[in-house]
């Protein structure tokens, strides 16, 4: 498939990251310049780096990440034909489907092909994908994307429609997946195309429940067995730090100290009407700013010799949020500014701790499609296995009876 | 336009046997639908506890995925299950009181059928036609009945590939803890985003059981490298690896394990001279002894080499360890653009490596992530989520390292 050498060479294809929203596939091709809001580069100069190199622009301003393609950022970065599997689905019907090296696997329709390039690179260059696409224009594009990229010895791609004209192959895969308005259609085709000589596997994948039970009668029809259905998806988590989190006794300290300022204005109020009332003659602006000075001090004191722990650890606050303010530099970084008092975590340094928080993102794929899946068993031998070891006694294979069976399973059930 | 077969490679390489072979270690799902592990070996006989005994030779050679009654000690092979219709009728539970006493027919008498040799389904045909009330029953519930006797007195066995898919979900169904909370969607995810391909590179730190080797062993398909680093001093037992079955050609060629200790770059290994000169050597035993041992060496020595010479494709860590102290000692031998993916049962643990990270230069786009699964009951006229999964299937940290070069 993609390059496997460390440096980039000309004719490479390499995944520009731009942003996490902005990933674009570039083939290296000398002469050419790539242009973007992030600056623009020559794509000479990226030849002979390492793959997953940052790179600054030319101006200096702006800077991109050079990746090695993998199907994971292929999936990310391809240009979307129709809708695509992502990787919660990919990877969880590749375990399903017991794809792996060698795997001979069907697949249709090809679509964009997201699940053909993650298939291609989990089978290697000893396995096979047939993969089928009706729509021609969709198929030329695919055709050129897997030659591009390297796969044409690993995938072959048909324009046919296959709930019609079916597969063309007898016997020939280990799993087949199907993702087609109709895949009941193709059910058939599918068995015909699977090999008999051991266990194989199907996976349907459509968005509706109407599309799962109708599969779902075709493959229990065509004489599928174990057939099951999941739904997986991906949730993604936002990661922030914050401050560790303020104790409800600090904000007690806090209205104990507001409710004693209160106090003190009241009183100071109450002495200055007083004042008024003996000094009714001017200078009372002036009095009033000296009686703040005086009297302030005075109420604390008395205060303070009554109850002196809850002043004091109001002191500690203060050092506390001036230490922050000195160390830190980052006290307009916490989430709502309030004074913050560390309990755990390393603090040596005076910092304030932060713990790491996470949810999950606000908004996330609620669904992609069902997954249907259902298994092929080799043919049931219906004479006495000839190998099978029997030294001593006769062999005891011998198939029961299917009336036993359905004796056992459906009792005098019609 | 058409497409035709191309010429197979063959023969095509598989990671693990495509029979069952004495000495497997295989796994059965019983008529309760419980999954259990057990060994097959020639010319002995394989308990099933309830169920009974069973010659394991009938095993033998078997393809994966049959069915089989165990009849006189011989395995009978059985047709698939296939799904029923069930008609809709208009009976309700309307007069279906609990308590009452409705099953006649006595633990003695069932004991004493069993005795004859009657077969499940003539003890539970029997059942039924003394059972007062199942003529009021839904059809559905006549179904989930039957079922529910079928799992009592059934001496059916199904046997079950050893997929990688399979083998996650008996160990997940059996003890999760000990797979560190890895479910199969998350051990597939994983795997993809580690770009798990045959003739790979990886390196991985494995502390639940093995499964993750298992995973990667499989998708490498016996061609590429694996080395792993360990918390103990004797290579590591991977015991996921036992119910895999698979071949020496698919493990021996690709897998090479160090420790916390050879895998540090300044470890001097202390240990018994290897050059000995040969006028000492005073018997075969002992040549024997020093030749095992220089081949431990060498092979540590290479392996090392190996790991510091680095460019590897990806690092795949699912451990007890502090992941940043991990992840902090085996980046530098991934090679530009790996990906680097770490599991945990936590959040917690994966959100501190988060922050930790994205403070730190090389760690394109870190990202963490939790796995969801749904699994249907798919009955004609009874599709719905099964009433009880499992709640969390562990949480995935992704990045991807990066070189800074400024032109």
């Amino acid at each position: 498939m993609w390059s496997t050498a460390r440096e980039i060479a000309a004719g490479d294809t390499v995944i520009i990251w731009l942003t996490r929203d902005v990933i674009q596939p570039l083939v290296v091709t000398p002469g050419k310049d790539f242009n973007s809001k992030f600056g623009n580069y020559r794509h000479s100069d990226f030849i002979g780096m390492p793959f997953g190199s940052k790179v600054g622009s030319r101006s200096g301003k702006g800077f991109i990440h050079i990746l090695r393609p993998t199907p994971e950022l292929w999936t990310m970065a391809l240009p979307h034909r129709t809708q695509i599997l992502y990787i919660a689905d990919i990877s969880f019907i590749t375990s399903y489907l017991d794809i792996r090296r060698g795997s001979r696997v069907i697949e249709a329709g090809t679509g964009s092909g997201s699940f053909s390039h993650s298939i291609a690179r989990s089978i290697g260059p000893s396995g096979h994908l047939w993969s089928y696409e009706f729509h021609e224009v969709r198929a030329q594009k695919a055709r050129e994307e897997f030659a591009q990229h390297g796969m044409s010895d690993i995938v072959t791609l048909a324009h046919q429609n296959v709930c019609k004209d079916g597969f063309n192959l007898t016997d020939a895969a280990d799993s087949v997946f199907l993702d087609l308005p109709a895949p009941w259609d193709a059910v058939e085709h599918a068995k015909q195309a699977l090999r008999k000589d051991r266990t194989t596997r199907i996976c349907c994948f459509s968005p509706c429940m109407e599309q799962v039970l109708r599969t779902v009668s075709a493959l229990n029809e065509a004489g599928f067995s174990d057939i099951t259905m999941y739904e997986t998806l991906v949730r993604s988590h936002d990661v922030a730090q914050v401050p560790v989190l303020q104790s409800v006794s600090e904000i007690g300290d806090k209205l104990k100290k507001a409710e004693e300022i209160r106090e003190i204005k009241r009183l100071r109020q109450i002495a200055a009407g007083q004042r008024s009332r003996e000094n009714p003659h001017g200078e009372k602006r002036k009095r009033d700013d000296a009686m703040e000075v005086e009297v302030l001090p005075t109420v604390t004191e008395a205060e303070d010799s009554g109850s002196g722990k809850r002043l004091k650890t109001d002191d500690e606050m203060t050092d506390a949020t001036l230490s922050r303010i000195t160390h830190d530099g980052d006290v307009s970084r916490s989430l709502d500014g309030a004074t913050r008092t560390p309990h755990t975590g390393p603090n040596h340094s005076g910092l304030p701790a932060k713990i790491s928080v996470s949810k999950a993102a606000a908004e996330v794929r609620g669904h992609t499609s069902y997954l249907t899946f259902a298994t092929l068993l080799p043919p049931i031998p219906t004479a006495p296995l000839e190998d099978a070891p029997t030294e001593g006694r006769p062999s005891s294979f011998k198939c029961t009876q299917e009336t036993d069976r359905r004796l056992l399973l459906g009792l005098g059930m019609t | 336009m058409s497409a035709s077969a191309p010429p197979l490679p063959s023969p095509q390489f598989d990671t693990r046997v495509q029979t069952i072979q004495s000495g497997n270690t295989i796994l059965l799902r019983l008529p309760n639908g419980d999954t259990k592990a057990f060994k097959i070996d020639k010319d002995s006989t394989t308990s099933l506890g309830r169920l009974g005994l069973f010659y394991a030779n009938d095993l033998i050679n078997e393809p994966f995925g049959r069915t089989y009654d165990i009849v006189d000690k011989n395995l009978k092979i059985v047709p698939p299950l296939t799904l029923a219709e069930v008609e809709d009728t208009d009976a309700t539970n309307e007069l279906i009181n609990d308590g009452e006493f409705v099953q006649p027919l006595t633990l003695e008498e069932i004991q004493a059928l069993k005795q004859s040799g009657a077969h499940a389904s003539e003890i539970i045909k029997m059942q039924i036609e003394q059972h007062a009330n199942y003529s009021l029953k839904t059809e559905y519930s006549k179904e989930k009945y039957k079922k529910r006797k079928e799992a009592k007195y059934s001496k059916t066995f199904t046997t079950i590939e050893p997929t990688l898919f399979n083998v996650c979900d008996y160990w997940f169904k059996k003890d999760q803890s000990r797979i560190r909370d890895i479910r199969v969607d998350a051990l597939s995810q994983m795997l993809n985003m580690a770009n798990i391909r045959p003739g790979g590179r990886y390196i991985a730190v494995d502390d639940a059981s093995g499964l993750v080797v298992s995973g990667i062993l499989e998708r490498m398909g016996g061609v590429g490298r694996l080395i792993t680093v360990c918390d103990t001093d004797s290579p590591p037992s991977y015991p996921v690896m036992v119910h895999m079955n698979f071949k020496h050609e698919t493990v021996a060629p690709v897998l090479s394990s160090l420790n916390w200790a050879t895998a540090q770059a300044d470890y001097i290994p202390i240990s018994a001279p290897v050059d000995v000169p040969t006028e000492e050597i005073k018997s075969d035993r002992q040549q024997s002894r020093i030749n095992k041992r220089r081949a431990a060496s060498d092979l540590l020595h290479r392996t090392r080499e190996e790991l510091f010479a680095g460019e590897f494709d990806a690092l795949i860590i699912a451990s007890e360890y502090e992941p940043l102290s991990i992840v902090e000692k085996l980046v530098p031998y991934v090679a530009g653009s790996g990906s680097i993916v770490v599991q945990s049962p936590y959040v917690q643990i994966l959100s501190d490596l988060h922050n930790k990270l994205r403070a730190l230069p090389g760690y394109l786009c870190p990202s963490v992530t939790e796995v969801w699964l749904r699994r249907y009951q798919v009955l004609p006229g009874r599709t719905h989520p099964t009433m009880s999964t499992s709640g969390s299937g562990g949480f995935i940290f992704h990045a991807i390292k990066t070189y800074v070069q400024l032109v």
